[in-house]
């Protein structure tokens, strides 16, 4: 079947709420499952949790729920995003855990810079401001800066409205800038940016 | 100082850069990724990370390690599948709407008919409710679903028509069509095509067809209801 990339499919019959099936790791679903998206997947978890063996363990969490929920993935119009996006849940919720060290982080960020005229390095910016912003707006802001999806698109993804998404970015940006303000004075977010 | 967060560029997004990687873009989005490569080097830099990812892992996860750990995450009891939900809102907004869809009728003639009285009916979730799209098939953003009401051929293709670009919604006995699905991409409009047959249809040349000529592409002896998908607001 051709697909078109304005579709996707739906995979219906499954609440999704029930127990999956007992499922074992089929060797050679899993060498091409590994072959295509195991980087991804793994570099997603190195840049969200920071510590190379707990990304080595997501990423293994991350492929099991996808094998649980492998007519899902199966049938996702881009298989690329949807186990990108379980990646992200999986290691923000672990990263929510250790909100409470993102003040520090972010105050380490200021002191490692090289050049101090220089601003942090963005995507690390980015994910250590994640933890000054609520729960909602984290994928949101991971979407959007991380994976650079226009806002269209992480509405239909998260399945909300597009006025939800912008509200949820602006609030990520209006943390930011609070957390800026309070631990990195020296530095500003552009404005005018507001999403 | 002023720190830039990024964000997606006007043509620039890792993320469809990744799936240009992965072989996820068709025909035309391939394309114009693949010049837009060649000149951006925003995107050439995301290119090589990419690369650097996949080095990474086969050196700090190779697949045996990768392989035994992840059947033993999978011997491991599940967790709970309520944070699951929050994965795959789209899923379960389908069986949702596969629920609703089925007991709520939608209005008689919402569909064009066949001369066999074969009707298609389309459905909408909008927020908590399902709704009947009229036969102007204006439909905002949300998962829809395609079926079929007292189909009188035995076989059934169901097509997303976009230009000369089609995809097979479904395919097998009519009596089970239906076809949850999401319309999203940039274009304002489509063509929902049915195609009935009472001999076995091959999906893939009718799709082929159907794409090339549009609905006088279709097999002989089948009949065919187009219906217009609109983008509005709902």
């Amino acid at each position: 079947m051709a697909t078109v990339s304005a579709l996707r499919v739906l995979p219906g019959g499954r609440s999704g709420n029930e127990p999956g099936p007992a499922v074992s790791a089929d060797r050679g679903l899993l060498a091409e499952l590994y072959e295509k998206h195991a980087a991804a997947v793994y570099g997603r978890c190195r840049y969200l949790l920071r510590n190379d063996d707990e990304a080595k363990d997501a990423l293994q969490e991350v492929f099991a729920k996808a094998l649980r929920a492998l007519p899902e993935f199966r049938a996702a119009a881009s298989p690329t995003t949807w186990i990108l996006r379980i990646a992200t849940h999986h290691c923000l919720n672990l990263h929510r855990a250790r909100r409470a060290a993102w003040r520090e982080e972010l105050a380490a960020l200021g002191k490692d810079r090289r050049v101090e005229s220089e601003p942090p390095e963005r995507r690390e910016l980015v994910r250590v401001l994640l933890g000054a912003a609520p729960e909602e707006a984290q994928e949101a802001a991971v979407l959007y800066y991380v994976d650079e999806m226009t806002q269209a698109e992480i509405a239909q993804q998260l399945g909300r409205s597009l006025p939800t998404v912008r509200k949820r970015l602006r609030e990520f940006l209006a943390c930011a800038r609070k957390a800026l303000s309070e631990s990195l004075p020296g530095i500003v977010l552009p404005e005018g940016d507001e999403p | 100082m002023i720190a830039d967060l990024g964000g997606p560029g006007p043509a620039c997004s890792a993320l469809r850069v990744r799936r240009f990687v992965a072989g996820e873009l068709s025909g035309v989005e391939r394309e114009r990724m693949q010049a837009h490569l060649e000149g951006c080097a925003r995107c050439q830099e995301a290119l090589r990370e990419i690369e650097a990812e996949k080095a990474r892992v086969l050196r700090d996860v190779p697949f045996e390690r990768f392989a035994a750990g992840v059947a033993e995450k999978l011997a491991a009891p599940v967790a709970p599948r309520r944070a699951w939900r929050k994965f795959v809102p789209i899923a379960a907004a389908a069986a949702l709407l596969i629920g609703i869809g089925i007991g709520r009728s939608g209005r008689e003639g919402d569909g064009v008919r066949t001369k066999g009285g074969t009707s298609t009916r389309l459905y909408q979730k909008v927020g908590a409710e399902v709704i009947a799209v009229g036969p102007d098939g204006v439909v905002g953003t949300g998962p829809l679903q395609l079926e079929l009401a007292s189909p009188d051929r035995a076989q059934a293709v169901l097509l997303l028509v976009e230009g000369n670009d089609a995809s097979v919604l479904y395919a097998g006995p009519s009596q089970a069509a239906r076809a949850p699905f999401e319309w999203v991409g940039p274009a304002s409009s489509a063509t929902l095509v049915t195609v009935l047959s009472d001999q076995p249809l091959d999906a893939e040349s009718v799709r082929r067809a159907v794409a090339e000529h549009g609905t006088a592409g279709v097999p002989e002896g089948s009949e065919v209801i187009a219906r217009p998908l609109v983008r509005g607001k709902r």
